[in-house]
């Protein structure tokens, strides 16, 4: 049956539309789990404040876990379903530099929309940061192209790499996961803060 | 016990489950039974004979031919381009890239229809795309291709088109009977009547 636009079953017109439902639904989702505080996404930095590792950690597993078992009922051809390809080299050093932005500008890219919209100030001057950085490296792309395709290894999946077939992978992320949650929250008694 | 044990508890359980399970259960074929049906009677797979013959001659670059019979029969005979994959391992990888591909169009055949049409529906049901029966199989192709039959004086005139073209055909792929046996003084083949299709130019330039 799925992936519904692949297998032609809707059309692709309908997929900026269908990015729009999810996009307001994961905006407001965000806000709800108090993501718009830059205090909160900093937390996770300092150990006060571990909701961030939680959502995104539960957001995966349940995606993960969505569509192994519809792939298990025949709802879906994980097959057809894009992978993102993998250039190790400018993944990594794309990770250090987001991590850095994150912790310095207290948001990522997708909060700092949502904070901007409930009108924070600092958000609107991060949105400002980012769209600056893309101008900067879209006119330095010519210096790092060669670094930014180096180490490419097409749309690669790590249970392919290790040889386990995906829902082994997928237990294996469920208590790495937990147990991740058990060490924030043991983070969040030793380093707590009063008011954030 | 909190929501939190009882979520956390949740994801364990189903993480043992899906670790548990055998993978890609996803059922290759993608077309139900009704929509094969309805491919089935509208016969849209089919080819004729003719056509392919048009085609092979003037050397179109999109046909690829495919014989869906035993190594064995395709050693003894096999159409000019045809590569041989036979129906018993038609499954294997190493063929993939030859029967699920979006550029070149596949033409099965086999002696009859019925191998080529078994090789057809199960490359169909797999959601493949651009496979094709040669209408009749090889048998029909001898008959009417390598060996056409003058029509009676009172056919119409599409009929004698036809045979003209055929006639034409079968010397062009080194049958010839027919030619010998209506001009039997006639010893140098015709060319074959065939009008060749101009491929599109690709465009040119940049914007």
């Amino acid at each position: 049956m799925g992936p519904l636009i692949p297998q032609e079953i809707i059309g692709a017109d309908w997929n900026l539309f269908i990015a729009f439902i999810i996009g307001i639904g994961f905006g407001f989702v965000l806000e709800q789990a108090g993501f718009s505080s830059s205090r909160k996404l900093a937390g996770m930095f300092y150990g006060y404040d571990t909701v961030v590792l939680k959502v995104f950690f539960t957001a995966a597993i349940t995606a993960m876990l969505g569509l192994l078992f519809f792939s298990l009922f025949g709802w879906i051809d994980l097959n057809l379903v894009y992978v993102n390809p993998t250039f190790l080299g400018s993944a990594i050093v794309g990770g250090i530099i987001m991590g850095a932005g994150f912790i310095i500008g207290g948001f990522c890219p997708g909060t700092s929309v949502c904070a901007a919209a409930i009108g924070k100030i600092d958000a609107m001057v991060f949105i400002g940061g980012i769209f600056l950085g893309i101008f900067v490296f879209a006119e330095a792309f010519p210096l790092i192209k060669d670094f930014y395709m180096s180490g490419s290894f097409g749309g690669l999946k790590v249970p392919e790499v290790f040889g386990i077939s995906s829902g082994v992978f997928a237990f294996l992320v469920i208590i790495a996961a937990l147990i991740m949650f058990k060490l924030g929250e043991l983070a969040e008694k030793k380093w707590p803060r009063e008011e954030y | 016990m909190t929501v939190k044990n009882i979520v956390f508890i949740g994801m364990l359980f189903l993480g043992v489950v899906i670790a548990m399970v055998p993978e890609n259960t996803t059922k290759p074929y993608k077309l139900t039974a009704e929509a094969m049906l309805v491919e089935v009677q509208g016969a849209a797979e089919m080819v004729s004979a003719d056509d392919v013959a048009h085609w092979v001659i003037s050397k179109d670059p999109s046909l690829q031919l495919i014989d869906v019979r035993t190594p064995d029969e395709f050693d003894k005979y096999h159409l000019e381009g045809a590569i041989n994959i036979p129906l018993s391992v038609i499954l294997r990888d190493e063929y993939r890239d030859y029967l699920d591909q979006g550029v070149k169009m596949n033409v099965l055949y086999s002696n009859g229809t019925l191998i080529s049409h078994q090789a057809w529906m199960i490359l169909r049901q797999l959601g493949f795309k651009n496979n094709y029966v040669l209408q009749g199989g090889l048998n029909y192709w001898f008959d009417t291709i390598m060996n056409p039959q003058e029509p009676s004086t009172l056919a119409a005139n599409e009929e004698f088109a036809k045979y003209d073209f055929r006639k034409a055909a079968s010397s062009a792929l080194g049958g010839g009977g027919a030619v010998a046996l209506t001009a039997p003084t006639q010893t140098q083949a015709e060319k074959p009547k065939v009008v060749r299709t101009k491929k599109k130019k690709a465009p040119q330039g940049g914007c």
